[in-house]
C-alpha cells in the first residue's frame, strides 16, 4: 500500500514537470506609448468611458479587427503589444479634431513612442480657473484652427475627482452665447449644486465643443480646492 | 484444419454478401426532404410559421423587459448605473433568415402540388417577412447587403469572393423594401387575419408607408445636421432631394390603407375613452385596430410581461412592478381642456415648502388628462382588473404650521394604523425590488386574464407591429412635410387619431404636434427610439446632465394625515428626481445613431465598410 502511494505521488510529481510549458504564447512585452498632438502640444480630451479611441491595425493576418487604444484625458495613450509593424489611425468621426484617417506607421521594437498629429477645430490657450466662494471664474483664449468650424457651446466643469469631463462632473454649465474667438471670461455660480458645494476637493476644466463634433476639446485639469 | 478455415471464410463471405436487403434501410423520420416539404400545404405553412417566430425585434412585451427602460419612458425597480446608450442593443443582422426565406421561395416555385394562385399569397408573406427583416436591419445599421432571391451554394473550390456581397446604400435598401412591399401587396389577401398574426396586403402597405417615411425623414433631417452622418459610399446617408419623393410614397401607401383597408380606429366606448384605447391596443377579440401583430397563444406561446409588471398588490407570482413609468412620459399627455392642444404640460402641484395643491382623490389630477394616459399607464388610484391600485410614497403631516412629509418602507403604518407608504410603492430605496419607484405603473400590454401573471401559464398578450392609427399619423406627417401644417390632409388625419383618443382637434399642425402625438399614441410600441433617430432629435433631446428631457423624473403621491386640518385625507404630489436609482441622465451621442458592424462580419466579408464613428 505504501509503495502504491509512493508510486502515485512520484508519477504526479513527474507529470507536473512535463505538463507545463508549451501551450501558451508569452504575454506581449513591448509597449507603445504616445500622445495625440497638434503642433507638438498634447491635446486635452475626455478620458473616461473610452470615449476617445485610436485604432491599431496589423497587416498580414486573416482577421482585420482593430486593436482599440484608449486616449487618456491628457492626450496620452499606451498599449502592450507584440513587436511588429502597426498602422495607427484615429477612429472615424471620433475626437475634437478634423476627421482625417491618415495612417501613421509604427515600427514597434521593445518600447516605442509615437506622436499622432491631428488638426483640432479649436484650441484653448492660457486657461485660468479659480474659485471664489460658490463662483467658478475662468478666463481663456479660444484659437480657431479650422476656418469653417463653429463653436456649438462652451462648458465649465467641476468634479470632486481629477477626472473631469462632459460625462463625469458634479457641476456642469453650458454657454452658447457671448463666446468669442480670442479671449473669453466666463463664470458659473454653483450654489445650487449640492454635490459641488459639499465636495472636499474640486477640480475644474473648460470644454469647447465644435458644432457637429462628437467630442469637445478641454483645458488641462486644475485643482481648485 | 484446412476445411475449418474454408468454412469460416465461406461463412464470413456469405454473411457479408447476404446482408444487403432493404430490411435495415429506413427513411430518416426526423429530416424531411425538400420534395416532401413542398408537396404538402400544411408543411409549407409550418415552414412559414417558423419564419414568423424569428422576426420579433426591439422593445416588445415578449422580449426583454430591460429594453423598455433604455429611454425616457420607464425605468426598472433596481439601481441602474447606465450612463450611455448601447448603439448595438437593437441591431438586427440575420442573413440565415434571408437564406431560409430564399430557399423557401425557391422550393415553393418548383413545387407542383399547388397552383400559382395558391402560391401567390404564400410567396407574398415570405417576401413581406424578408422585407420586414431588411427594414429592421436598415434602421439600425443603414444599408446592408441585399441578396435578392438568390440561394447561394458553396462547394469546395468555389471562389468565395462571389459570395461576398457589398453593402447597399441606405436609399437603395429603402427602395428595395418599398418596391418589394409594393409588388407583393396585390399578391396577398386583403382579408383580415386571425388575431392579425399573419401578414396580409395591408401589412405590406403599412411597411411600405413606414419605410418610405423613415427614408424621407432621414433624407430631410440628416442633412440639416451640423455634420450629416454619412459614409462616402452612401451606406449611411440619403440625399436631401429624395425626401419629397419618399414622403409622397408614404402618403399614398398610408392613404390606401385608410381608405380601402378593412381596419378602423376602434372607438366603441365613448363614455370611457381610456378603456377604449386600452382595448384597441391590447384586446384581440373583435379588434378593428391592429393590422399585424406577433400573437401569443396558451399553451406553448406565452410570455412573462404581465408576471413581471403587475402592481405588487396584484402579484400572482414571484415578480411584480418591474417597470415604473416616468413622469417625462406621463406629463406629455395633454390636459383635455387645455388652451394649447397638441402638447404636453407639467402638473401644477404646488410646493410642500409653500402651499401644496390638494386633491380630493388620488386620480383627480390624471383624469383631466388625455384619456390615452389611463389606457397606457396605471396612475395612483386607477383600477386594474377591478382592484384599485394605491400608490402612496408617504404621509403629509401638518406640524407647527408646516407641511412635513413622512416616508416609510413598503406597507409601513403609523401608530394609529394609517398607511404611510403603500406596498405598491413608490419607495425611496434604490435597492428594494418588486415595488414601484415613480408613482406610475405600466398598463399597456398588461394582461387582465386570470393566471396570466403566473410563470406556469404566462400571458397571451400580443405585440402589435402595425395598427391603423399609424397609417393616420404617417399620412399626417408626410402631408405636413410636403404641404406645411395647415393642409387639410394633415389636419384631418391627425385629428382622426386625436378625436378617437378623446382630446381636442387641432386647427393647424406643427412638427412638434406630430412628435407629441406619436409619443403618446405609440408609447411602449417600439416607435419612440426610431422616431427620435430618424428625426435626428435624439442627441439634442437626450443631451445628458443639465437637460430636463434627459433626466428621469417621477411624481410621488402623499396622503394628507392631519386630523385637525381641512385637507385631511386629501392627496398632494411632489416631483421626485429619479437620480437616487438612475444617477446618470440620458446621454445620446452622435455615434449612437447607427449600430456598429461586428468585426466578425467584417472579417468574413472584406467588402463591407464600417459605419460612421466606428
Amino acid at each position: 500500500m505504501k509503495k502504491y502511494i509512493i508510486n502515485v505521488a512520484f508519477s504526479l510529481i513527474l507529470l507536473s514537470f512535463v505538463g507545463c510549458g508549451k501551450d501558451n504564447y508569452d504575454a506581449p512585452e513591448s509597449t507603445l506609448t504616445g500622445r495625440v498632438v497638434f503642433q507638438g502640444q498634447a491635446l486635452q480630451v475626455r478620458g473616461t468611458d473610452e470615449r476617445v479611441r485610436l485604432q491599431l491595425y496589423q497587416d498580414g493576418y486573416a482577421k482585420r479587427d482593430p486593436i482599440e487604444v484608449f486616449v487618456g484625458q491628457d492626450g496620452s495613450f499606451s498599449a502592450k503589444l507584440f513587436d511588429g509593424h502597426y498602422k495607427l489611425v484615429t477612429r472615424d468621426g471620433n475626437g475634437p479634431w478634423v476627421n482625417s484617417r491618415d495612417t501613421t506607421e509604427v515600427e514597434l521594437r521593445g518600447t516605442t513612442s509615437v506622436d499622432l498629429e491631428v488638426t483640432p477645430y479649436f484650441t484653448i490657450a492660457n486657461p485660468s480657473i479659480s474659485l471664489d466662494g460658490n463662483m467658478m471664474n475662468t478666463s481663456f483664449t479660444i484659437n480657431q484652427v479650422v476656418e469653417t468650424a463653429e463653436i456649438d457651446r462652451v462648458i465649465l466643469l467641476l468634479n470632486s475627482t481629477s477626472f473631469v469631463d462632459d460625462g463625469f462632473n458634479v457641476m456642469r454649465r453650458e454657454f452658447t452665447s457671448n463666446i468669442n474667438i480670442g479671449s473669453n471670461s466666463l463664470s458659473a455660480d454653483f450654489s445650487e449644486e449640492d454635490k459641488a458645494m459639499n465636495a472636499k476637493t474640486l477640480f475644474g476644466r473648460i470644454c469647447v465643443w465644435t458644432k457637429g463634433a462628437d467630442q469637445g476639446i478641454y483645458s488641462p485639469v486644475v485643482r481648485l480646492r | 484444419m484446412k476445411t475449418r478455415y474454408f468454412y469460416t471464410t465461406l461463412l464470413a463471405f456469405s454473411l457479408l454478401t447476404s446482408s444487403c436487403s432493404d430490411f435495415l434501410e429506413q427513411q430518416p423520420d426526423t429530416i424531411l426532404t425538400n420534395d416532401q416539404v413542398y408537396s404538402d400545404p400544411n408543411l409549407i405553412k409550418s415552414v412559414l410559421a417558423n419564419f414568423y417566430e424569428r422576426i420579433s425585434y426591439g422593445q416588445r412585451p415578449g422580449g426583454e423587459g430591460y429594453d423598455f427602460t433604455r429611454l425616457d419612458d420607464a425605468i426598472r425597480y433596481d439601481f441602474d448605473q447606465v450612463n450611455q446608450f448601447d448603439r448595438n442593443r437593437w441591431r438586427v443582422y440575420d442573413y440565415e433568415l434571408v437564406r431560409n426565406i430564399n430557399q423557401f421561395l425557391q422550393g415553393l416555385n418548383e413545387t407542383t402540388v399547388m397552383t400559382d394562385t395558391e402560391k401567390a399569397p404564400l410567396i407574398g408573406e415570405a417576401r413581406l417577412i424578408r422585407a420586414w427583416y431588411y427594414f429592421n436591419s436598415c434602421r439600425s445599421l443603414g444599408g446592408m447587403p441585399i441578396v435578392g432571391d438568390e440561394v447561394f451554394e458553396y462547394t469546395p473550390g468555389t471562389d468565395v469572393t462571389n459570395l461576398q456581397v457589398p453593402r447597399a446604400t441606405e436609399s437603395e435598401m429603402y427602395d428595395y423594401i418599398i418596391n418589394e412591399c409594393h409588388e407583393i401587396a396585390d399578391m396577398m389577401s386583403a382579408e383580415k387575419t386571425t388575431n392579425s398574426a399573419r401578414a396580409n396586403k395591408w401589412t405590406a402597405k403599412m411597411l411600405e408607408a413606414r419605410a418610405a417615411l423613415y427614408a424621407a425623414s432621414l433624407a430631410k433631417y440628416n442633412n440639416q445636421m451640423a455634420a450629416p452622418i454619412k459614409t462616402p459610399g452612401g451606406e449611411v446617408g440619403i440625399a436631401a432631394d429624395k425626401a419629397n419623393d419618399y414622403y409622397q410614397k408614404a402618403l399614398e401607401a398610408a392613404q390606401e390603407v385608410i381608405q380601402q383597408g378593412p381596419y378602423v380606429l376602434q372607438d366603441r366606448k365613448p363614455e370611457d375613452k381610456a378603456r377604449n384605447f386600452y382595448e384597441a391596443v391590447c384586446i384581440k377579440d373583435a379588434n378593428t385596430e391592429v393590422i399585424w401583430a406577433r400573437d401569443y397563444i396558451f399553451p406553448g406561446q406565452t410570455h412573462q410581461f404581465t408576471k413581471d409588471n403587475l402592481p405588487t398588490v396584484l402579484a400572482q407570482d414571484a415578480n411584480s412592478s418591474y417597470l415604473s413609468v416616468l413622469l417625462n412620459l406621463v406629463e406629455e399627455f395633454e390636459p383635455i381642456n387645455t388652451a394649447t392642444p397638441g402638447q404636453g404640460s407639467k402638473f401644477n402641484v404646488g410646493s410642500f415648502d409653500g402651499t401644496p395643491t390638494f386633491y380630493e382623490t388620488a386620480d383627480a389630477l390624471f383624469k383631466e388628462r388625455d384619456p390615452r394616459l389611463g389606457g397606457t399607464v396605471i396612475y395612483p388610484g386607477a383600477f386594474f382588473a377591478g382592484t384599485e391600485i394605491v400608490y402612496q410614497a408617504g404621509q403629509l403631516n401638518f406640524e407647527n404650521g408646516q407641511w412635513i412629509k413622512k416616508q416609510g418602507n413598503a406597507n409601513d403604518r403609523d401608530n394609529q394604523g394609517n398607511l404611510i407608504t403603500s406596498q405598491n410603492g413608490p419607495v425611496y430605496n434604490s435597492s428594494l425590488r418588486l415595488v414601484n419607484k415613480t408613482g406610475f405603473g405600466i398598463r399597456k400590454f398588461l394582461d387582465e386574464t386570470p393566471q396570466s401573471g403566473t410563470i406556469g401559464r404566462g400571458s397571451e398578450m400580443w405585440e402589435p407591429r402595425f395598427r391603423i392609427a399609424e397609417a393616420y399619423l404617417i399620412a399626417a406627417e408626410a402631408a405636413f412635410e410636403l404641404n406645411e401644417g395647415s393642409n387639410a390632409v394633415t389636419v384631418e388625419n391627425i385629428n382622426a387619431v386625436r378625436t378617437r383618443a378623446g382630446v381636442q382637434p387641432l386647427k393647424t399642425v406643427t412638427f412638434e404636434n406630430i412628435v407629441h402625438e406619436r409619443r403618446v399614441e405609440f408609447a411602449f410600441e417600439d416607435h419612440r427610439y426610431w422616431d427620435m433617430l430618424r428625426w435626428r432629435r435624439a442627441h439634442t433631446t437626450w443631451a445628458g446632465r443639465g437637460s430636463e428631457a434627459a433626466s428621469r423624473r417621477g411624481l410621488w403621491p402623499y396622503r394628507v394625515v392631519a386630523p385637525d386640518n381641512s385637507n385631511n385625507g386629501k392627496w398632494a404630489f411632489q416631483e421626485q428626481d429619479m437620480s437616487f436609482i438612475y444617477p446618470n441622465a440620458l446621454s445620446f451621442e452622435l455615434r449612437h445613431y447607427y449600430s456598429e458592424l461586428d468585426n466578425s462580419w467584417l472579417n468574413n466579408n472584406p467588402k463591407l465598410v464600417k459605419n460612421p464613428y466606428q
